[in-house]
């Protein structure tokens, strides 16, 4: 078969021509689908009254050009493709029974009030509405189709690998094997819903830094479909973005945390509370010296280009950042377990290039205990002071020698207290259990980050290369106590995973997310001040629920804002806490950070299912725009070009 | 093909006769590419008639931030692969027909046949491949600009076409059967 064979059939087949019956029919079909459009858009536009015919299209084309250059040319459109990691924290279902408690309740006010043209809630609390199902069932279809191919594709490899590893695959590793290219798994989780000031004050959560959510939604958006409801986690979307909040100068506070109050706009009468943390950033001369161990998966399914290749190039990426006094080793794992490199000085940068070059995936032997290995290098160059971490690079085969998930969780929880820490990096699409690896990162205080092409390689190792490194502040917390005499209901949007109870704040067991050097990290509350109208909870008809708060001192404040976390090698927690005032002035550079995270958290909430928001992809696209920044790397213009790609999608579903 | 901004943009708010005028002066593109994914004539002309249908209720969709054949081409591939989805799955074929050389005497069925044997094989090796043999080595876009089409990086594109090229020659070197 030659290329030169294959053009001459095609040219063949271009000569065809359609017969002019054929041509006739698609013709008058196609136009009476055109009238039928035309007729909707009249319906709708009458309805709504506020769609202008003239959609905005003619404006800021060039600019449109010009940012979908810019991004084609910095890899940022379509090429990415990344499986969500899932954080399989604080399932509560403290949450869930409050909810139904709770709904009858709600509904009530709407069965008076029909008028109002919004859905009933009891319908909005429904988890999915049939359409949806079948979106995501239709999703889910074409995953399937695409890892059967896949399947077909790797078959050859797969079996052979299955040869040789089944003896050892008990446990965890087998486990990981049978879901390989099957799907990828999502933790369930119901929306944050609407709460009474007066019966729940206190709103306590975990920060996240996570950010895979955002990788998985374009994902899909790219590929033409609406992720499923439960891939789409608000908080790591927002996370997913750096922003520019004012940072802290004084070492011994290791973040800054600022506050902002603006109107909803999705929702007229409510207000948004911000809170934008942002880490302390460790200059480059300052930065604590490194002993890294690479673990690395050099099994046969490593050997796609966008797996083991792309391992070299983002640890090359990654070498580029250290400084010549930290030391990296390497460790091999399921083609092979062996020591590839001694902890080696990155002054010998060229020695520590070329054992990465001479990696090669799918060996014979697997065996020895790779992870302890590992553990035992960093050990035996481990620095007082400075940061100590494994980074174990895998798209999902955890044959790394202790197959039992448990005992694995607990050798890395062991050694988090011996001081050296685990980070998980994942590579390849749909191909492993992102909740193990999730869950060694959280356990071995890392980060659990995916990399599905050379840019994403780029802004996890070099962009955010000392946030993932090195940690400022672990197990943070975040608490709000808000006024009742000022506020009668808040949501807090998106950490649905991350949700502690009130009594966790204080108690320095419970575990928490991690901050790194320079990390932001932003939360929404959208609340109903007293007064307004706008609120979704019905006032209580027995006197005896009802509590009146007299407005008195601390009239101005919404609430007070606490955060609890720990120094990096301390076990006692600290306390930051500021109060939220009403009339909290901003300034416009925060009001532009905040007002970003806001269209972002608007598109997370459309992509969900619209729940509680009155906002359309029209909006996200222009609030973003016009608060794009600085945007450097174009990921702010990134996503608005996925809200343009996420409502062309959802209309064509909707007329399917 | 060619189509003005105004025409488009005419069609775009609602002109019947503005959107008649596109679907004339697109009908034979799509064709022809249809024809290049199913190799059928009456296939080709009911991916066709999809297209055309979807073309009058997206078109006021097209922004202008790439040119009308861009996206028409993408239009076209998406209705393409509903189409392979749909009708595809049945007709797999575990023989390498690669292997077979290509006779040029053999009558225009029959090649076409052959050929088409050798895309429902490469459209089991997964998403993507079909697309970029079809729009860079049937329609002899670049790789970018079928990048462009795909909405993907043009080094996919470039990578899809390596495995094309690589997995064919080694069909034909009859070395696969390592």
């Amino acid at each position: 078969m030659k290329e030169q064979d294959l053009k001459k059939l095609f040219e063949q087949a271009g000569k065809a021509s359609a017969s002019d019956e054929a041509r006739m029919r698609a013709k008058h079909a196609a136009m009476q689908a055109f009238e039928n459009a035309q007729e909707e858009q009249k319906t709708s536009e009458d309805a709504q009254g506020n769609r202008s015919g003239n959609r905005p299209i003619s404006e800021n084309n060039n600019l449109i050009g010009r940012i979908m250059m810019h991004l084609s040319n910095r890899w940022l459109m379509g090429g990415f493709a990344t499986a969500g990691l899932i954080g399989l924290v604080f399932v509560t279902t403290w949450q869930a029974r409050q909810t139904q408690v709770d709904a009858p309740l709600v509904a009530s006010r709407f069965d008076q009030e029909t008028n109002v043209g919004i859905q009933p809630v009891e319908e909005l609390a429904k988890p999915k509405a049939p359409q949806e199902v079948a979106r995501v069932h239709k999703e889910r279809e074409l995953a399937v189709a695409e890892s059967e191919a896949l399947e077909r594709r790797d078959f050859a490899i797969a079996s052979k690998k299955q040869r040789i590893a089944a003896p050892q695959m008990t446990g965890i590793a087998n486990d990981a094997f049978n879901v390989i290219e099957r799907d990828d798994r999502f933790q369930q989780f119901d929306e944050n819903r609407v709460k009474s000031v007066s019966d729940e004050p206190f709103s306590t959560f975990s920060i996240d830094v996570d950010t895979s959510s955002y990788s998985y939604v374009r994902k899909m958006l790219n590929r033409g479909n609406l992720p499923a409801d439960d891939a789409v986690r608000t908080e790591e979307m927002i996370n997913y973005f750096d922003y520019n909040y004012p940072v802290t100068g004084d070492r011994e506070e290791p973040f800054l945390a600022s506050v902002g109050i603006s109107d909803a706009p999705w929702k007229q009468g409510n207000k948004l509370v911000h809170i934008g943390i942002k880490a302390f950033e460790a200059p480059a001369e300052k930065q604590p010296d490194s002993n890294l161990v690479f673990l690395l998966d050099i099994s046969g399914s490593m050997s796609a280009e966008d797996k083991l290749p792309l391992v070299k190039k983002s640890l090359h990426l990654l070498l580029g950042q250290l400084k010549p006094t930290d030391t990296v080793s390497i460790v091999t794992y399921a083609g092979g377990t062996g020591v590839v490199l001694e902890a080696t000085p990155v002054a010998e940068k060229q020695k520590i290039v070329a054992a990465l070059e001479t990696l090669a995936a799918g060996g014979s032997t697997a065996g020895e205990s790779a992870i302890q290995l590992a553990y035992n290098l960093a050990e035996a160059g481990f620095k007082k002071d400075a940061v100590n971490r494994i980074i174990l690079a895998t798209d999902g085969d955890f044959n790394v020698g202790i197959s039992d998930p448990d005992k694995l969780k607990e050798l890395v929880e062991k050694k988090r207290e011996s001081g050296v820490f685990l980070s998980v990096l994942g590579f390849g699409d749909g191909n492993y259990r992102d909740d193990i690896m999730q869950s060694l990162a959280q356990n071995g205080n890392g980060v659990a980050a995916y990399i599905d092409t050379f840019s994403e390689a780029y802004k996890v190792l070099v962009e955010e290369a000392s946030s993932s490194l090195f940690t400022v502040a672990k197990d943070v917390k975040i608490q709000v106590e808000f006024n009742p005499a000022t506020v009668s209901e808040y949501r807090l949007i998106g950490y649905e995973t991350r949700a502690l109870n009130r009594e966790d704040f204080k108690n320095d067991k419970v575990d928490a997310g991690d901050v790194g050097s320079g990390h932001t990290v932003t939360a929404i509350y959208e609340i109903t001040p007293v007064g307004s109208n706008s609120g979704l909870l019905d006032a209580p008809h027995y006197d005896a629920n009802r509590r009146t708060h007299k407005p008195q001192a601390y009239s101005d404040e919404y609430g007070q804002l606490k955060i609890r976390y720990k120094q990096p090698e301390s076990n006692t927690s600290l306390l930051i806490s500021k109060p939220l005032m009403a009339g909290q002035e901003m300034s416009d550079s925060l009001a532009r950070e905040f007002n970003f995270a806001t269209a972002v958290a608007g598109f997370a909430q459309i992509l969900k299912g619209r729940s509680y928001v009155d906002w359309d992809y029209k909006d996200v696209i222009e609030m973003a725009k016009k608060n794009l920044g600085e945007d450097p790397y174009g990921y702010r213009s990134e996503l608005v070009g996925l809200a343009r790609k996420a409502a062309i999608i959802e209309l064509e579903e909707s007329n399917e | 093909m060619e189509l003005s901004e105004e025409i488009i943009r005419k069609a775009q708010q609602g002109d019947a006769n503005a959107f008649s005028d596109v679907l004339d002066s697109s009908y034979e593109l799509i064709f022809s590419v249809a024809m290049k994914y199913v190799m059928n004539r009456q296939d080709a002309e009911d991916v066709t008639q999809q297209v055309c249908i979807k073309l009058a209720r997206s078109i006021a969709q097209y922004r202008f931030d790439s040119s009308f054949s861009t996206w028409l081409y993408r239009v076209v591939v998406n209705c393409a692969n509903d189409w392979h989805r749909k009708e595809g799955r049945h007709h797999q074929s575990d023989n390498d027909v690669a292997q077979n050389p290509v006779s040029h005497n053999s009558d225009v069925a029959e090649q076409q046949l052959y050929l088409k044997q050798v895309l429902e094989q490469i459209n089991t090796w997964g998403k993507g491949y079909l697309d970029a043999v079809v729009l860079v080595i049937g329609e002899g876009l670049t790789h970018q600009a079928a990048a462009r089409v795909l909405d993907v990086t043009e080094s996919t594109v470039s990578w899809r076409i390596h495995e094309v090229r690589k997995r064919l020659h080694l069909l034909e070197s009859g070395g696969q059967k390592a």
